[in-house]
């Protein structure tokens, strides 16, 4: 259970500060079983924050989306720092961007909240179909209260949590600044059951599924931006010379960027889950993430996003590295 | 209002009707979701469907659209394109999706003919089904308009408990009708229909307030609010792409060493490169242009230029987007920002 007031005094206090820009957190949003983003420019507008089971967005995701228009003539770069709010998963994302330089420790204030899972917004919309003035979910000891224009069930978590969620190793942020409430300890195991049955399946079996999934892709590029680690400059998808992905919308092309993506996060993916939420097409992309994840972590006993010092999985190496997959 | 009745019993039949001088696209349930999808059998149509995932808009307008063929190198030989003239319907268009097409005829109509656009939407039919459950974010009443409106489809079937009530708007609407399978309908008949019209109506709960909403834009272009609605926009094309009316695209040429094409693709303006310049200039460098031009562009350009608004309020952008920028919200108090 986070304490909301808690959770606002040190927003308020980080935004106070004369060396941070903004505080990125949670409102309520205005419509649906999802809290949205939020920015405090200033201590009263802390006053929106807050947490609930509603709060699934991963925020490390801003401060790389940070727009960086071309200076005027004598104007000095904003350096200052930018307050963030995440939860134990959403902090392994600012740990890996620190761990491949793209940020540095200095360059956020993180105000962590210790987490005891969100919802999953897809199943509490099959759940609670149709109209809904309004929808309010809270914590209740070890079950999700769900209030729904007036009445209010209980659901256990398992029955409404992402798997993301069932299975979270780190319910802490490895790294805050702030910690609101009491640390809770990582007690889950990620759990590859559905993987290992989905590997076992024909060749044609496992292509055929895959082909019905990237068909429905629109190539919006929602899991991209949603994603904290995508965050290149220039995505491979843009460049027209060479053009390694055409933007022609089929299931060659689609099926070329979604394997793309996949890959581009070997060794990186922090298993947030953003992209497989914000698909609008409800592409199954954390399969594709978690069959790679396990593969590394058999392979090369590699997390990512665990440890700020640590190097890059793709930028090391070690004498007893498999190598059995080289051709 | 004259109108006719069909009978439940004979919609499969009046289906087949239509399957055999077109080919039909009719909203398919595919895991829990609505698309149209050209259906063979009349029992595959999910005639209860909130919205469709994606508006039907990519039967006229498609994703990609090969524009000609050509063989590379230097002596390059241009294939013109095969434009499909078949006879094609929609069955169970809502009445907002309707609306779309006719927004987005000008930009493929007018000043530039566009002979792909313009031959599917003359050889389409559109048979409209009355929206009885709207959606959560829905708000088409905001505009005027009537989740059971027959304005832009050819006929409208609205659900009236064990029978369809028919209207017919159109020429190729008058012709269907003709058929033995359609009744005239009584008083009672048409006295029913409305108020199915006025129960979904009244089920609509979100509005935006549009009164004036050209004239307030035109005074907060520079307005900093702006840049407030933006901070938490993740620039994907979500709300672009699942957008009925947004009409944007791009034209690559695609080839490989022996054959190639010239492609029109959707577009999305909330990506930096859509207006990124050769020079390495871009307009519209931040997330703050880009959210303010899509705004201005259904809310200022469109009504100033065609007098229409470029939203028919199907709220998939609501449902769509990953950050909760909610169109409805946005809109209404950039009309409440002091200039």
């Amino acid at each position: 259970m986070v304490d909301e007031k808690t959770l606002r005094d040190a927003v308020k206090k980080t935004v106070g500060r004369k060396d941070v820009k903004y505080v990125v957190g949670y409102d309520k949003g205005t419509t649906g079983f999802q809290a949205a983003p939020t920015f405090a420019y200033e201590e009263k507008d802390a006053e929106k924050f807050v947490f609930n089971p509603t709060c699934v967005n991963n925020l490390a995701v801003y401060p790389m989306l940070e727009d960086k228009p071309p200076l005027r003539k004598g104007e000095e770069p904003d350096t200052r720092k930018i307050g963030i709010v995440l939860k134990g998963c959403d902090s392994r994302a600012i740990v890996q961007i620190i761990q491949e330089k793209g940020l540095k420790r200095e360059d956020v204030v993180i105000i962590g909240i210790p987490c005891t899972g969100v919802i999953d917004p897809k199943k509490l919309k099959v759940k609670f179909p149709g109209q809904h003035k309004s929808v309010e979910v809270k914590y209740d000891n070890d079950k999700f209260a769900v209030t729904v224009d007036g009445k209010t069930q209980k659901f256990s978590k398992d029955e409404l949590m992402p798997e993301k969620c069932k299975e979270c190793e780190y319910p802490t942020p490895i790294i805050h600044d702030i910690l609101i409430g009491k640390e809770i300890k990582g007690v889950k195991k990620p759990d590859y059951k559905e993987i290992e049955g989905f590997e076992k399946k024909s060749l044609d079996d496992k292509w055929k599924n895959w082909e019905k999934e990237f068909d429905k892709c629109i190539r919006c590029y929602a899991c991209r931006q949603a994603c904290p680690m995508c965050y290149c400059k220039e995505c491979m998808v843009e460049i027209l010379d060479p053009q390694w992905v055409r933007r022609s919308v089929n299931l060659s092309e689609n099926t070329a960027w979604n394997l793309l993506r996949a890959f581009h996060l070997a060794g990186r993916c922090i298993s947030c889950g953003e992209c497989e939420r914000s698909c609008p097409m409800d592409i199954p992309l954390m399969k594709l993430n978690k069959k790679i994840t396990k593969d590394i972590h058999e392979m090369f006993d590699y997390k990512a996003g665990v440890d700020a010092e640590a190097k890059p999985l793709l930028a090391m190496f070690k004498p007893d590295d498999p190598e059995e997959f080289i051709l | 209002m004259s109108g006719y009745i069909l009978s439940k019993d004979n919609l499969p039949k009046f289906i087949t009707e239509i399957m055999g001088k077109n080919k039909v696209f009719a909203p398919v349930e595919v895991n829990d979701e609505t698309y149209f999808k050209e259906i063979k059998n009349p029992k595959d149509i999910n005639m209860k469907y909130d919205n469709s995932k994606l508006p039907p808009k990519s039967l006229l307008f498609c994703q990609t659209e090969t524009l000609f063929k050509f063989t590379p190198g230097t002596k390059v030989k241009i294939q013109p394109p095969d434009i499909n003239n078949s006879k094609k319907a929609i069955f169970g268009i809502r009445p907002c999706d309707a609306k779309s097409f006719f927004i987005i005829d000008p930009v493929f109509k007018e000043d530039f003919e566009d002979p792909f656009y313009v031959t599917r939407r003359d050889n389409m039919l559109l048979v409209g089904l009355s929206c009885t459950n709207p959606y959560p974010n829905c708000f088409c009443t905001s505009f005027n308009d009537s989740p059971a409106s027959s304005k832009h489809v050819d006929i409208l079937l609205t659900d009236i408990g064990e029978k369809y009530f028919v209207e017919v708007n159109s020429e190729k609407g008058k012709k269907i009708v003709k058929s033995s399978l359609f009744k005239p309908a009584t008083k009672a008949d048409e006295t029913k229909k409305k108020e199915v019209e006025k129960k979904a109506v009244n089920s609509i709960t979100r509005f935006q307030k549009i009164d004036k909403i050209d004239e307030k834009l035109d005074k907060i272009f520079e307005n900093h609010f702006w840049k407030e609605i933006a901070d938490k926009c993740l620039r994907c094309g979500t709300c672009t792409y699942l957008c009925p009316t947004c009409h944007c695209f791009d034209i690559q040429d695609e080839s490989t060493m022996i054959e190639g094409g010239r492609v029109r693709i959707w577009d999305t303006c909330m990506i930096p490169e859509y207006t990124l310049q050769a020079s390495g200039y871009n307009p519209r460098p931040t997330r703050a242009n880009r959210v303010r031009n899509r705004v201005y562009h259904k809310y200022n350009y469109y009504p100033k230029n065609l007098d229409v608004i470029a939203c028919v309020g199907c709220g998939r952008c609501i449902e769509g987007c990953p950050v909760n920028i909610d169109i409805i919200d946005v809109v209404t108090r950039a009309g409440e920002v002091k200039p």
